[in-house]
């Protein structure tokens, strides 16, 4: 079970359909196939928010886990960052960079590389872990 | 009259004979609940008439906070079908539906009511019902009958159903259309005003792209008076930023005085309790079974 597809602005909704379609495949529950799609979502959105504007999500499963890549070409701007805790301690956890720190939250694990060629970012989740974190 | 555009349900006062045209029973419900809501409130007779009978929309309106058992005990209410009222077995006559309408306009003054509020769910007229050409002629019966009333009508049309020659040829005698204020609306989002309880009502899927619309309605929502709902049990997915700026506007309402309710699926209402929301005093998060 694989999945590889490409995503702009206009596209989010219909990645969104195909990660959840494919993460209920795998036989994700359906609250991990929720956070799969997140996390999935919120990837893309960064690439295409804070990187090229267009990017490719591969969604694959492997030694018990479905595993997430979201890459991009574009150069790393500003809003494309690792969370950052926020400094009012009655706000929320984090400010910037909300939908990495959801997806460092929800995947059981969580890698972002930067490089000159662009950004990558991985999220892997287990399979048959019940409901999840 | 020719009709208004875009009045809200709860601006309808006596003599208006309004049209709410609805594309789903949530909101039909929602803006039925807020015109007997008021009309209640106001110490005013009320009648609904809905086509699957009373049983269910009293349910319906329980659901949203507006108790009717009381009223309807002391006289204050009736909810009723439509047979025996508009259409009689497979048949409908102009003149003995606003015969009925008239009746109630009488009775509710001799029991000593102030005023009259009546909702009309039109759908027996999708049925194969005879003398259904004359459904213009009924509205027109409803205007002259209303004029110089304390009463006020609200003719609920489907506009889903209804096909739009029979919608353009009644809707000249309505004095107002009402609908819920809608901030956006396309196949994958919908958000909109909720009148009972008041708050917003949010379905589909939310994204940041939607977030204008979205900041308009949380706005909007800060602003009203007493308790605030966001009603999103029939929202997909959100993603994080905007649950954020859900979360941002149930603090922002929240105090010792007003409280907020979130109303989600569970997994959506993990998003909220992931940033502690569920902690907040004045925050009810409360999970929704999809309805």
């Amino acid at each position: 079970m694989s999945l590889e597809q490409g995503f702009d602005a206009g596209s989010l909704y219909a990645l969104r359909s195909a990660v959840a379609a494919h993460a209920a495949t795998a036989g994700l529950s359906p609250h991990r196939v929720y956070d799969v799609t997140a996390v999935a979502h919120e990837l893309a959105a960064n690439a295409v928010l804070h990187g090229a504007g267009h990017g490719r999500l591969r969604l694959w499963t492997r030694d018990g886990s479905l595993y997430c890549q979201v890459s991009d070409d574009g150069p790393a701007e500003p809003g494309d960052r690792a969370a950052e805790p926020a400094g009012d301690p009655v706000s929320w956890p984090v400010v910037h960079g909300h939908g990495l720190w959801v997806a460092g939250q929800v995947a059981d694990e969580f890698r972002i590389s930067r490089g000159p060629a662009g950004t990558t970012t991985m999220a892997r989740f287990a399979i048959n872990a019940g409901t999840g974190r | 009259m020719a009709a208004d555009a875009g009045t809200q349900v709860t601006e309808l006062t006596a003599e208006d004979h309004a049209c709410l045209t609805f594309g789903e029973a949530e909101e039909l419900f929602d803006l039925t609940a807020a015109f007997v809501r008021d009309g209640l409130a106001a110490g005013l007779k009320v009648v609904w008439v809905s086509d699957a009978g009373p049983g269910p929309g009293i349910a319906e309106l329980g659901r949203r906070g507006v108790e009717v058992q009381a009223a309807i005990g002391t006289g204050q209410m009736t909810a009723a079908g439509s047979e025996g009222r508009l259409v009689s077995g497979q048949a409908f006559r102009a003149d003995a539906a606003v015969g009925w309408l008239t009746g109630e306009l009488a009775s509710s003054r001799q029991q000593g009511f102030p005023g009259l509020r009546v909702a009309v769910d039109m759908s027996w007229a999708l049925r194969p019902v005879a003398g259904i050409e004359e459904l213009p002629r009924f509205e027109e019966g409803i205007a002259a009958a209303l004029s110089g009333s304390t009463a006020s009508v609200l003719c609920q049309y489907d506009r889903e159903r209804f096909d739009p020659v029979t919608l353009a040829s009644v809707a000249g005698f309505h004095t107002r259309s009402v609908a819920a204020a809608t901030y956006h609306a396309d196949e994958l989002l919908r958000i909109c005003r909720q009148y009972a309880p008041p708050g917003i009502r949010i379905a589909g899927e939310l994204d940041y792209q939607a977030a204008g619309p979205l900041a308009l309605a949380l706005a909007e929502a800060v602003r009203l008076d007493g308790d605030v709902t966001v009603n999103m049990a029939r929202l997909a997915f959100t993603d994080a930023r905007c649950t954020l700026m859900v979360a941002d506007a149930a603090r922002t309402i929240a105090s010792s005085f007003r409280r907020v309710t979130l109303r989600c699926l569970p997994e959506v209402a993990a998003g909220f309790a992931r940033l502690g929301l569920g902690d907040v005093p004045g925050i009810a998060l409360v999970t929704a079974d999809g309805r």
